[in-house]
């Protein structure tokens, strides 16, 4: 059964169109969801929650829809919002035991459940302090314990390294990896630094100005056509002139020249024609497909075509 | 329920937090539960349990306060029976009239107690976390009015407990005391309910329009003030010009209407020379039930609105 699927789904703030005719369908695993801010994550997000009714089309988790079924899919779901959610003046243990119960756990399960998380989510002797006083990494780690407490079958998760140091961030993105991997839970993180994404996820969506701009396994982006960057002086353009009477797809970016590597050859190929031309060179580097490429004008499969 | 399995490390890579994750196999609860358990959160949040000691300070006060005169009473009960017995006029709070007497303590713990359950949520934005759980917009609101009504039922029966005590030690045959006694002060279960239920709905709903405690409060209090002020003014200026009709502007008064109500179970009306010809105890009955449906419909439609 698909994770995620929807058909036609669009979401309309009045004049502003925040999702357009999504089609999606989603399988298990740690699914990156990218855009730009304001592209359509957390629209995207509330709407599987049952948060936002759709505009029209449809959309289902786990083979139940979002406006008809929707206890049904929020007592599987853990949702950690983008924003702060946490009253300053409990503990930790206080306010995340509170959500379990909230979520139908029974008393002591939900006791239980409050300790195991916050361990696993690395809180420790501070979590018997106000949520106050909490650093914005802890802040973070309460907020991913109490999407957790209830053990759901798909996390979703709001920019969850929103405000946090490089290494908080490292230790987030840790977690969530362990999360999808160890816990066997299915997680869906939105976010917009792809360089995280790129870290963690299995599966891609780029969503941008509502609209879905592709969706696919990462190792799809990342095998890509290997690039040849050179960068010269001068003389860019008698460069690619050059390398294309060999045969060689080139296209110049700037400064820059880049080349499709089709085989060791060219390498010769360009020292050749470097040398033939006399150019000043600077820089010769393989540029391997970054997901950085799926938001720039040019993609690296376009230059090669 | 899962049965407390060993730890086992999952992972090869062996993290500090490493330590194994068990799913939850147990049953899951649903609706019923849910507000159940904010309904207890509430009602302990409401006498700062589960909170710092200064979340306790303002309700464990104001509670003390309006309780100091009936215990006073209970303590000296002896004294006080003496001197009915030796014939001198003793003037006794009455489980009537205890609430008219005191209601400025209820209300203060209403201003201070009602934003606390409302408006923590909005400013924190915890209500998204509430709402993507099998908890709704109007189960959240019913629960936190419950439980605030709760607390005021709880608040307003003990000093009525601390006379019935204080009655029964003054007479001399306890059980046959307590015989006498019971009539008179079990209107006081349903009068205390009505008046929780009516103060609950209305400083919860006038808290509940703003994130900010300290607005919530002040609306609470204007509005109170405002709202006994003005019908007592006009209807004393058409008492002087021999309007009738103005009485009827009692009904809109939030705290002497449910004092009027809650005489109607001790089968009296208000007193009519402070009240000349206002309603009467039936119709004011009716203005405290229809006040605690009106603004529990407007909580519910504050919540509907709400984003989540």
């Amino acid at each position: 059964m698909a994770l995620i699927e929807a058909s036609g789904l669009t979401k309309h703030y009045g004049q502003v169109k925040a999702l357009e005719k999504l089609d999606l369908t989603v399988e298990p695993g740690i699914i990156g969801l990218v855009g730009a801010n304001g592209a359509g994550k957390s629209t995207l997000l509330k709407i599987l929650l049952g948060i936002l009714t759709p505009t029209s089309g449809s959309a289902s988790v786990l083979g139940m829809d979002t406006v008809r079924e929707t206890r049904g899919i929020r007592q599987v779901v853990g949702y950690m919002p983008e924003h702060d959610c946490l009253p300053p003046d409990v503990g930790a243990t206080e306010f995340v035991t509170h959500m379990a119960r909230i979520s139908g756990l029974p008393r002591t399960a939900a006791r239980e459940r409050t300790a195991e998380v916050l361990r696993h989510v690395g809180l420790y002797e501070e979590r018997y302090r106000q949520i106050g006083g909490y650093s914005t990494g802890m802040k973070q780690r309460v907020k991913l314990a109490q999407a957790l407490v209830h053990d759901p079958k798909v996390l979703l998760l709001d920019e969850p390294t929103n405000g946090l140091d490089p290494s908080g961030r490292e230790e987030m993105l840790d977690l969530i990896k362990r999360t999808g991997t160890d816990f066997g839970i299915t997680v869906v993180v939105a976010s917009h630094l792809l360089g995280e994404i790129e870290q963690v996820c299995t599966y891609l969506l780029a969503i941008d100005a509502g609209h879905l701009l592709s969706a696919a396994p990462i190792s799809h982006f990342t095998q890509r056509t290997p690039v040849l960057a050179i960068e010269v002086e001068e003389g860019a353009d008698q460069l690619v002139a050059a390398l294309a009477a060999t045969g060689a797809r080139a296209r110049q970016d700037g400064s820059r020249v880049l080349v499709a590597i089709e085989s060791d050859a060219l390498y010769d190929t360009v020292r050749d024609a470097v040398a033939d031309l006399a150019l000043p060179l600077v820089r010769m580097q393989q540029e391997r497909g970054r997901l950085e490429d799926l938001f720039r004008d040019t993609a690296p499969e376009q230059v090669a075509r | 329920m899962n049965s407390p399995s060993p730890v086992t490390a999952s992972s090869p890579a062996g993290s500090i937090y490493d330590l194994g994750y068990r799913h939850y196999e147990g049953p899951r609860r649903g609706r019923a539960w849910a507000m159940w358990s904010l309904f207890v959160e509430s009602f302990r949040g409401v006498w700062g349990f589960g909170r710092p000691m200064s979340a306790k300070a303002a309700p464990f006060i104001l509670a003390g306060l309006y309780a100091l005169p009936a215990l006073f009473q209970l303590a000296f009960a002896s004294v006080i029976a003496q001197q009915i017995s030796s014939g001198s006029e003793t003037q006794l709070l009455t489980y009537r009239s205890y609430f008219g007497t005191f209601s400025f303590l209820v209300v203060f713990f209403c201003v201070a107690q009602a934003p606390e359950l409302v408006c923590r949520d909005q400013r924190y934005h915890v209500l998204p976390l509430y709402f993507t759980r099998s908890l709704s917009r109007v189960d959240y609101a019913l629960a936190r009015l419950g439980s605030l009504a709760a607390a005021l039922f709880l608040l307003l029966i003990v000093p009525c407990v601390a006379l019935f005590v204080g009655d029964i030690l003054m007479q001399p045959d306890t059980f046959k005391a307590i015989g006498d006694e019971l009539p008179k002060a079990l209107p006081a279960l349903p009068a205390s309910a009505l008046i929780a239920a009516g103060l609950s709905a209305l400083s919860l709903t006038v808290s509940s329009f703003s994130s900010r405690r300290a607005y919530s409060a002040i609306a609470l209090v204007a509005y109170v003030l405002l709202a006994e002020a003005v019908p007592s003014a006009i209807s004393a200026i058409g008492r002087n010009s021999d309007w009738t009709w103005t009485d009827k502007l009692f009904a809109l008064t939030p705290i002497t209407s449910l004092i009027g109500a809650s005489d109607w179970f001790f089968g009296q009306v208000l007193d009519p020379r402070k009240f000349a010809g206002a309603l009467t105890a039936d119709a004011y009955v009716v203005v405290a039930l229809m006040s605690v449906v009106i603004f529990t419909l407007m909580l519910l439609f504050r919540y509907r609105r709400l984003p989540a």
